[in-house]
């Protein structure tokens, strides 16, 4: 079919270790990327701003967690609360006037700090209790956030981000936000790709499947499961940042509450732990179906000339986007960046039985 | 330091502990019977209270008669949730369960939000206002009445785990595998685990609405019915009790103290931080099974 | 011989094939018969395919993914083959797992109410107590502290008393020597045939201590490779000398001379 191989067969350790083993996976990477870059001449600004900029940004924001969570096995319930670090550090600093360039990074790096704190949890209980820990610090971040008027931005507790500037631009369009968006998912996502072919990637997946048998052969858990907190929570702090920086505008603690991290949760979960086209489709599901069933809903509802109370409208998103979770859990427990593998492999030997590795 | 007002947010603060352990049972009851953590019990609670009203106000029942009704539809719910959404998910990892509670949380609480309505309504219980004192100390009487639900809930529930069918729920807990190879139907006793505990969210739904009105915000117990479970041993139902009447006047009395120094609210911080020393104190609580590990 | 084609065998499998996740062919068309009231053993390296053939006939294979591709199995004459584990255990069959999984947090006592039948009165359900007590003193002994603390023989007993309440017709167990030292096993085995003997109880047995196991069976069954190679009574068995080189430890210790000649041998056997 479209894969012109049958199976995936290494000859070398060359092709063993590329980053796409399966060329049309490289092809499709290209194409992809190829959209994103002229996507601003191809899409109205609307569709620009208010879909794939977010997007974008939340993909770079999953993948984070996904490092944390799918590579090394560590669920965290508080990573809003880390993307909020990062969001108030860098545009308290881009306030203060410093370069934005520089108050990404202060924003990263401040994540940082406070993100390897959730390590210390980490390193202590696993699994369930993990969670439940992680879940009570970003009540505790949250509790911070709101009762600091310093932080958050006087008695409306909003904060207004100033002027985002790049190497000497400013930056104001719908286009130059999309770029930086673009550019930043680019990063993380080939820092992603890479991760698996390098020493920490395999240190990660092994304190993951069983932390004292990675201890044992001379992975030190401790450093990996910190280093793997420190590195998430740089991209959440920097990708919180951008979102507020070419997204919000505007700072609130809402916008980073507990809902949030169930919400990111919830897309690289979705979308596959430890697979990164995975947390692409699942940012892209979470973030963009209950709208569209809502789209859909009030449109068909008024076709039809049903009237649909407005309470019930606004409430539909929830509803859908839990429901997309149970479903996609009971579909793929493994998440759709499996069930593109699966679909992949499927082809690939099509119209023979399936691939066998 | 007033030794009455002391003791006055003491005992109101156990009697509110004892209403998180209301919520908790829900919690523990399926975790001691599946070993799966449900964070759904927020959502459950809400369509508990939910589903009362909509018998007793917009059907015109009366409260003794759409009480039990609603349990019986909930029961089944609960049933019904194991069959659709956890049985396939037998055996998988944590992270998979403890998202699929959470997928199961965010839709009931959708799903019942756009049939009735965001606006918060009342449940109307008819437990008078007046208030009541305990020699010189005053407390509320739904307060008391919710404590007394929870304790007779406790009871029922400590003798359930001693008769045969409590038994063979807590075999499911320790091994599926095993309790498979001498022909207890694991998936039936799973869901009779969620079928309870959702029986126990409707008198939670019940009390909570009467306190603090019916509306979304009955999800938000979750944190505080977490860190009940959790302080008191995720498996052990006592342990929900006595750690509900702990937390509560550590909150109450905490709240006291803090909250002039910080402002207000200081509630959900002391909650929170309850649940991080426990997690990182004592993980299995207070009575909590030690896993046995023999080598 | 001729007694045993007539009479019905209480279970029988007819070359069973297992599939598990859909790829792996674990077992490759085994074929066993349980004659009533008989001991059997299922004898095999590890990784043969002893274990999943018992789950096939308990009905456990579901739990791990697996399934039965090929072939029947037949229990009193009945197909059971897609049954749940749970009808299987009603209509008499019982597994006791690998590795001694007792039910850690529960004592002895609410280890077997646990598996009692639902329809079980309380009187029957203590007379069958009892009787399980006696025949493991040890058990009645410690029958209300917490199961994870007894020793591994003591949780061996359980996990077979355990069965014994389901009221099975033909019991199954997967290495119960597994760990225990000489002097327990040769009990725990006197027990089950004691057991075996007094209930007219048909037990199939897997075991890799093929030594003491040939000692209490009537006959066995040699799996390698997911294959039956080789059945017979207890004593040709005993006999056969690739058994002994192979599973016995060999009378004479190991002629290197003849070392090819034995994985010759024993290739041609599977």
């Amino acid at each position: 079919m479209f894969y012109r191989l049958s199976g995936v067969h290494h000859a070398n350790y060359v092709s063993d270790s590329r980053i796409f083993k399966v060329p049309a996976d490289r092809n499709l990477a290209i194409f992809v990327f190829l959209f994103g870059l002229a996507a601003p001449f191809l899409l109205p600004s609307l569709y620009l701003n208010s879909y794939m900029l977010p997007w974008l940004i939340w993909t770079a924001a999953a993948l984070g967690l996904n490092l944390v969570t799918g590579w090394a096995g560590q669920l965290h319930l508080g990573y809003a609360a880390v993307m909020a670090v990062g969001a108030y550090s860098a545009i308290h600093a881009a306030r203060f006037g410093v370069p934005w360039e520089f108050a990404l990074i202060i924003g990263g790096l401040a994540s940082s700090v406070i993100g390897s704190l959730f390590a210390f949890a980490a390193l202590r209980v696993k699994g369930l209790y993990l969670a439940l820990t992680t879940l009570a610090m970003q009540f505790v971040m949250d509790w911070v956030l709101t009762h600091s008027p310093a932080i958050s931005g006087g008695s409306h507790a909003s904060l207004q981000s100033p002027t985002l500037a790049l190497l000497g631009q400013d930056i104001t369009s719908d286009t130059g936000y999309y770029y930086v968006a673009f550019g930043w998912c680019l990063l993380v996502t080939i820092f992603m790709l890479n991760l698996k072919r390098t020493g920490l990637g395999r240190a990660l997946v092994a304190v993951r499947e069983k932390d004292f048998a990675a201890a044992i052969l001379g992975v030190n858990s401790f450093y990996y499961k910190i280093l793997a907190f420190a590195a998430s929570s740089f991209i959440a702090g920097v990708s919180g940042a951008l979102l507020v920086a070419t997204f919000f505008f505007l700072a609130a603690p809402e916008q980073f509450s507990v809902a949030v991290s169930i919400q990111v949760l919830a897309m690289v979960i979705v979308g596959g732990l430890g697979s990164i086209i995975g947390s692409y489709l699942g940012v892209a599901l979470i973030l963009l179906v209950p709208g569209l069933v809502n789209g859909i809903v009030a449109g068909g509802s008024q076709s039809l000339g049903m009237q649909i109370n407005v309470e019930t409208l606004a409430h539909i998103p929830n509803a859908v986007y839990g429901a997309l979770i149970v479903i996609i859990l009971l579909i793929e427990p493994l998440g759709l960046g499996k069930l593109y593998g699966n679909i992949r492999d499927y082809l690939m030997v099509w119209p023979f039985d399936q691939l066998r590795k | 330091m007033d030794w009455i007002f002391l003791s006055e947010l003491a005992i109101n603060g156990a009697l509110t502990g004892l209403l998180y352990s209301l919520f908790a049972i829900g919690l523990v009851l399926i975790y001691k019977a599946s070993s799966v953590p449900n964070l759904a019990q927020g959502g459950l609670t809400m369509v508990g209270a939910y589903v009362v009203l909509a018998l007793s106000h917009d059907a015109g029942l009366p409260l003794w008669l759409a009480i039990p009704l609603a349990a019986v539809i909930m029961f089944g719910l609960g049933f019904g949730i194991e069959r659709v959404a956890l049985r396939r998910l037998a055996g998988r990892p944590v992270v998979m369960i403890l998202m699929m509670t959470l997928g199961l949380d965010i839709f009931l609480r959708g799903t019942t939000l756009a049939i009735w309505g965001g606006t918060s309504r009342s449940m109307e219980l008819g437990v008078s206002y007046e208030p009541f004192f305990l020699g010189d100390i005053f407390v509320s009487r739904i307060h008391l009445v919710g404590a007394g639900v929870a304790i007779s809930l406790f009871v029922a529930f400590m003798l359930f785990f001693r008769s045969r069918t409590g038994i063979k729920l807590r075999a499911i807990a320790d091994d599926y595998m095993a309790s498979w190879s001498v022909g207890i139907s694991v998936e039936r006793g799973v869901g009779l685990s969620w079928a309870l505990a959702s029986v126990v969210a409707v008198a939670a739904g019940v009390i909570w609405g009467e306190i603090q009105g019916v509306d979304q915000a009955l999800s938000l117990l979750l944190l505080k019915g977490l860190t009940v479970a959790v302080l008191g041993g995720l498996d052990s139902i006592l342990g929900a009790v006595v750690a509900g009447i702990i937390l509560g006047i550590i909150e109450n009395v905490g709240a006291d103290f803090l909250d002039p120094l910080v402002g207000g609210g200081s509630r959900e911080l002391i909650v929170a931080a309850v649940l991080i020393l426990t997690v990182m104190i004592r993980p299995h609580g207070l009575f909590g099974r030690h896993d046995i590990e023999r080598v | 011989m001729q007694e045993k084609v007539e009479a019905q065998p209480i279970l029988s499998m007819n070359s069973v094939e297992v599939l598990y996740d859909n790829v792996m062919l674990a077992i490759k068309g085994v074929s066993v018969q349980v004659p009533q009231g008989e001991m059997i053993a299922l004898l095999g390296s590890n990784g043969a395919g002893k274990s999943t053939t018992l789950k096939a006939i308990s009905g456990l294979l579901k739990a791990e993914r697996g399934r039965v591709s090929r072939g029947e199995i037949k229990f009193e004459g009945t197909d059971i083959t897609g049954m749940l584990a749970q009808n299987r255990v009603d209509m008499g069959i019982c597994h006791v797992i690998e590795g001694r999984r007792v039910f850690e947090h529960l004592t002895p006592d609410e280890n077997l109410t646990a598996a009692a039948p639902t329809g079980m009165s309380r009187s029957d359900l203590n007379a069958e107590k009892e009787k399980i007590y006696n025949y493991f003193p040890r058990l009645a002994e410690r029958r209300n502290s917490l199961s994870g603390y007894l020793s591994g023989g003591e949780q061996q007993m359980l996990a077979i008393g355990r069965a014994l309440v389901t009221q099975p017709k033909l019991l199954m167990l997967d290495e119960p020597s597994l760990g225990l030292a000489p002097f327990l096993v040769a009990e725990i085995f006197g027990i089950l045939q004691k057991i075996n003997q007094d209930e007219g109880m048909s037990v199939l047995l897997v075991e890799q201590n093929a030594l003491a196991a040939l000692e209490i069976v009537s006959e066995g069954y040699l799996i390698e490779n997911g294959r039956v190679v080789m059945n017979g009574t207890a004593e040709a068995l005993k006999s056969n000398s690739d058994i002994q080189e192979f599973y016995l430890g060999g009378g004479e210790g190991t002629d290197f001379h003849n070392v090819k000649h034995y994985s010759r041998r024993k290739r041609w056997l599977s």
